[in-house]
């Protein structure tokens, strides 16, 4: 309870909206209660975003990369104002505040912010053709004019691969890849600015993930779209970022251009991920650095840098001081004691 | 449930497809024909027309269907043809014998004393014992009295030459006006005598074989040795009754006809008690009662009930009530349901708490006991059959709701987590849009297995009501009340027709409606693959 009011504390100056880039995340908090006990009172919090800064331009795609359970997805809702309220920070979006708009704001809104999920199985309505499931919202917030739904709708199925006597079928007929195209379609629909693409290859098979991710490419210089694409193939996201975030625990722990971070990783947590890249070459030597112990649990994190009980460079004060991010090179955000100097 | 689907196209013939696609080449483009493998070919199912092909290929729930067919065809379908209605009722002439009168031959004497004259029972039996011992005098109070033998049974006692009384076991029955004593005795003297006619004062009068006292034309009265006593005050047996009763004793016969002033012909039956020296004669009278218990047979083909009602049309109005009474139940059971466990599914948080703890506690009340304390109240308070018939389906309604609240929830807890829920969000979609149709739609499955489950068992629920006499009333006709008719082993033993044919038909819905239930929910459920 405590850390809420630290929160509100901190960020007392307002974020400054800079034209060039379509989203300012400030400091982005979602923590989950923990009930528990005999009443059922909040005993404590899942901090499963705890501490995200970043501003992604206009047209580009962010990378955000990181293990299973440090928070990339909730992150990525969270942005979306999907999971319910933020538990601070600040999100600009176009340089308004998501989370301060009205009900009838945010669904305006919603057509502007999309997102692509990662089971194309699961993220279509199984008991509506797949016509109405792409041109549901676009109906809903009344994008085009009724004689011309039907086109619209052909339309966006044809850019994004699907057959217009498709409209009529059911998702249960489709294949993952072709779900998947539903899914695209429908956020395409809307004609958004950006995307959030929660792993969005990641059900697929890796021939289907290549159709996907050129599908993707496409659309963005087509429709001039704003991707966060979240992933953890390191090797998919290297293909299509411009810039990268590295998540651990809830914190982006590295942010920057993509050849400088894959080049040049500065976080020890960031050097061990990307020592995990297989490289294709069976005589290639590998210099894996292989990090001890498990991930902590984001309900009870380390205290200082989050990351110090499996840091091979843990030095003194990472254990009691939490490091905040740092500008090392233009462009190349880190969040370590070791660039301190 | 929901909207045709349009998406049943058929596998189309090859030529169409070429002249189709040549139509279509408005840029022209050359375009092939679908290819044999072309996915434009395949048959495109709805999910709902995927499970219907699952659910007729199921035979159990396909005979399950027909089964209900039927019962609705009997119930809705046969009432209108039935030429009874439900109430309507039918009866029948039965003989009953019931007794009339009463005859005694009469053995006793009978006295009738002269004018003025006064014959008191002491001297009745000072006389009767002057004849025993067949003395011609007795004496009484110190006068001597002469008794006179006149004939056979026969006496007339006198004092100094003065008639006193007369004494006999033939028994003179005026008709109409009272007979005077003097001619009473010279009637009887005739009629011992047999003489045809006899003078009193001067005036002759006229004595038939039958022994009717004629003044001339009229009958004055008639000697008898019979004594006729009605068995009831409303029963006044005529004279030509009587002499055809005398008739038919004295050839003892132990029945007889009689056509009475009315013109309706009766039958008697004549019955001699040895003990009471009494015939007792019943008179058999065709009555008019309630056709009730009646075999079946071709005007009523599975007979009647105890209240003389057609069985068949009892039942074809009783399945109407059943099934409506079924339908509408669940009907407020699931509208109920699906409101409240939508809400608290949909909700969560205080309003899931809430909804489930009332879930809780109308689970926790005990339905039976409730309902016949209903049941006793309504009785005690005289309320209509029909309105009665409604405040049953509502409380069974109000009852019932709960379990499909529960079903709702959980399953909408279910799909909310799941992330088309998420993307309708995400797409900004309305809340009532994201329910009705998003969630509903995937709710309805279960729900329709859960609703035709429970129709069987709210029929079962309906009938043991009715059959305790706390559900539907008379006139209104249902299964349960029906069967409620076998009140004793012997209705159950010998009048089969009025509870089997009705413990059938609940049996045929019940299990119909199981049936379907079974079939509907391994055809919703995909991994159901037999």
């Amino acid at each position: 309870m405590g850390d809420s009011k630290e929160i509100k504390q901190e960020n007392q100056e307002p974020l400054v909206y800079d034209p060039q880039y379509i989203l300012m995340v400030r400091d982005l908090k979602k923590y989950f209660p923990i009930k528990g006990g005999m009443v059922s009172h909040v005993v404590g919090h899942v901090k499963a975003v705890d501490g995200v800064t970043f501003n992604l331009k206009r047209g580009t795609t962010m990378g955000l990369v990181g293990e299973s359970g440090c928070g990339k997805t909730t992150t990525g809702r969270t942005i979306l104002r999907l999971a319910g309220e933020k538990t601070g920070g600040d999100v600009l979006f176009n340089g308004k505040e998501v989370y301060d708009l009205t009900n009838k704001e945010m669904r305006a809104l919603r057509t502007k912010m999309q997102i692509i999920f990662q089971d194309p199985f699961s993220s279509l309505s199984p008991r509506l053709p797949v016509g109405e499931i792409i041109g549901e919202a676009v109906r809903e917030h009344g994008l085009v004019p009724k004689a011309e739904f039907d086109d619209y709708i052909d339309k966006v199925m044809d850019n994004c691969g699907l057959q217009p006597f498709h409209k009529d079928r059911y998702p249960h007929e489709f294949s993952g890849g072709q779900r998947q195209r539903i899914c695209i379609a429908r956020a395409l629909a809307l004609n958004p600015e950006f995307i959030v693409c929660d792993e969005p290859v990641s059900a697929l098979d890796v021939s289907i993930q290549a159709q996907i991710i050129n599908l993707l490419n496409e659309l963005q210089e087509e429709h001039k779209l704003t991707y966060l694409f979240i992933s953890h193939d390191l090797s998919v996201v290297e293909h299509i970022s411009d810039t990268v975030g590295v998540m651990y625990l809830g914190n982006l722990v590295e942010y920057g251009e993509t050849a400088d971070i894959f080049k040049n990783p500065l976080h020890p947590y960031t050097k061990a991920l990307f020592s995990a890249i297989p490289i294709p070459d069976p005589k290639a030597k590998m210099n894996r650095i292989v990090l001890e112990g498990s991930i902590p649990s984001p309900a009870n994190p380390p205290k200082g840098c989050k990351f110090h009980t499996r840091c091979a460079q843990c030095m003194e004060r990472c254990k009691t001081e939490e490091p905040v991010q740092k500008e090392v090179e233009p462009g190349h955000y880190v969040v370590c004691h070791l660039y301190d100097q | 449930m929901q909207k045709e689907n349009p998406n049943m196209h058929d596998i189309k013939p090859l030529e169409e497809d070429v002249q189709e696609s040549r139509m279509a080449d408005a840029n022209g483009q050359e375009k092939e024909p679908y290819s044999l493998n072309d996915d434009r070919r395949v048959k495109v199912l709805s999910p709902n027309a995927m499970v219907m092909q699952r659910f007729f290929r199921n035979r159990l729930a396909v005979l399950g269907l027909i089964m209900l067919l039927v019962m609705f065809v009997f119930s809705f379908i046969g009432g209108l043809i039935s030429p009874y209605g439900q109430d309507e009722q039918f009866y029948r002439y039965e003989d009953q014998m019931k007794e009339y009168v009463g005859v005694v031959r009469n053995n006793d004497f009978r006295y009738t004393s002269a004018e003025g004259q006064k014959f008191d029972t002491m001297m009745q039996a000072e006389f009767q014992l002057a004849v025993n011992e067949e003395r011609d005098n007795f004496e009484h109070k110190g006068t001597i009295y002469d008794v006179t033998k006149e004939g056979e049974d026969f006496y007339s006692i006198s004092t100094d030459g003065t008639m006193m009384a007369i004494a006999a076991k033939d028994i003179v029955n005026a008709e109409g006006a009272e007979v005077s004593f003097d001619v009473k005795y010279e009637a009887l003297k005739a009629y011992t005598n047999e003489e045809e006619s006899f003078t009193v004062n001067g005036k002759e009068y006229g004595l038939d074989e039958e022994g009717n006292i004629l003044d001339g034309e009229t009958v004055l009265g008639y000697v008898s040795r019979f004594v006729v006593s009605s068995a009831s005050a409303d029963v006044v047996p005529s004279r030509v009754f009587k002499e055809e009763l005398e008739i038919a004793i004295d050839n003892d016969e132990t029945e007889f006809m009689f056509t009475g002033e009315d013109g309706v012909e009766n039958s008697y039956q004549i019955s001699y008690d040895p003990t009471t020296l009494t015939w007792s004669v019943k008179q058999g009278k065709e009555t008019y009662v309630y056709d009730s218990y009646a075999s079946p047979n071709k005007a009523h083909w599975l007979g009647t009930d105890s209240n003389g009602m057609d069985m068949l049309t009892r039942l074809m109005y009783g399945g109407r009530v059943s099934l409506i009474i079924g339908f509408i139940v669940v009907i407020i059971e699931t509208v109920l349901g699906v409101i409240l466990g939508g809400l608290a599914g949909y909700f969560g948080k205080w309003v899931d708490m809430l909804i489930m703890r009332i879930v809780d506690i109308f689970y926790c009340i005990p339905s039976l006991p409730l309902i016949i304390i209903l049941g006793a109240a309504m009785d005690a308070a005289k309320v209509d059959p029909m309105i009665r018939m409604f405040y049953l389906m509502l409380i069974l309604g109000f009852l019932g709701w709960p379990a499909i609240a529960r079903l709702v929830r959980g399953q909408i807890l279910s799909l909310r987590e799941q992330e088309f829920m998420a993307a309708t969000e995400a797409c900004g979609i309305r809340v009532s849009r994201r329910i009705f149709k998003h969630l509903i739609p995937n709710v309805i499955p279960q729900l329709i297995v859960t609703c035709t489950m429970s129709l069987g068992s709210t029929i079962i629920m309906e009938a043991t009501l009715s059959f305790l006499g706390m559900g539907v009333k008379f006139p209104f006709a249902s299964w349960g009340n029906i069967i409620n008719d076998v009140n004793s082993a012997y209705v159950m033993t010998h009048y089969w027709f009025v509870w089997i044919p009705a413990g059938i038909c609940l049996l045929i819905a019940v299990l119909g409606f199981n049936f379907v239930g079974d079939g509907l929910r391994d055809a919703f459920d995909p991994k159901m693959k037999r």
